[in-house]
């Protein structure tokens, strides 16, 4: 059975839309699978802005799509420009090892830039959510 | 329904002649977690290498046995 050809359209323009998209279970202030909670606790220590989708109401039309697409049926799933890096496991690994930031296009450090030159320049709000794309919906 | 370790890992052994494979109940008897060291995962994708695990025990994933299943690989 061929995946819906709407939803797969609809995932196909959020990835375009957002440079870093996660496809997870529940939201990340309420994510609703331990899997997902870890994958959007690693995105915020990496303090990384990215776009990120429900994918609970349309769970079984989207697996089709991801299966179709990436040949990975599992959630959560992160892309980042439009390329699957992977589920929960391979975040976590890529993250213990320090891959993850570049492949996410995050500079990993920025202790450098906190120095005399930024007084009285004011700061960027550090309370913002580090996810800044407006939530995500498909179906 | 709980999974049967042992099932799965002579499945991921006999998709991946050479692996060596850990299977770990981590919950319920239905997250589980797969360690695998494959002569197959050399000059694969982290994502290819899950992939293939993945593929090894897709009835068992697609009939409910198994509701999560973490992958660790590594090469030999």
């Amino acid at each position: 059975m061929a995946a819906n050809p709407e939803l797969k359209e609809q995932l196909e323009q959020a990835l375009k839309d957002n440079k870093r998209l996660l496809l997870m279970k529940g939201t990340p202030e309420a994510p609703r699978c331990g899997f997902s909670m870890r994958t959007v606790g690693i995105l915020e220590e990496l303090n990384v802005e990215y776009g990120a989708i429900d994918v609970l109401p349309v769970l079984a039309g989207l697996r089709e799509v991801t299966a179709e697409m990436s040949d990975w049926a599992t959630f959560p799933q992160l892309y980042c420009d439009g390329q699957l890096i992977g589920g929960c496991d391979i975040v976590e690994e890529m993250q213990s090892s320090g891959e993850l930031a570049g492949v996410l296009g995050v500079a990993e450090r920025h202790s450098e830039t906190t120095t005399t030159a930024t007084v009285g320049v004011p700061t960027p709000a550090a309370d913002l959510p580090p996810y800044q794309s407006p939530p995500v919906t498909l179906g | 329904m709980a999974a049967d370790l042992a099932e799965l890992q002579e499945m991921i052994e006999a998709a991946l002649p050479g692996a060596a494979v850990e299977m770990i109940d981590e919950g319920g008897g239905d997250h589980l977690r797969a360690i695998v060291t494959a002569p197959q995962f050399v000059g694969r994708s982290r994502l290819d290498q899950h992939r293939l695990v993945r593929a090894a025990v897709k009835s068992r994933m697609d009939d409910g046995s198994i509701h999560a299943l973490s992958i660790n690989s590594a090469l030999p």
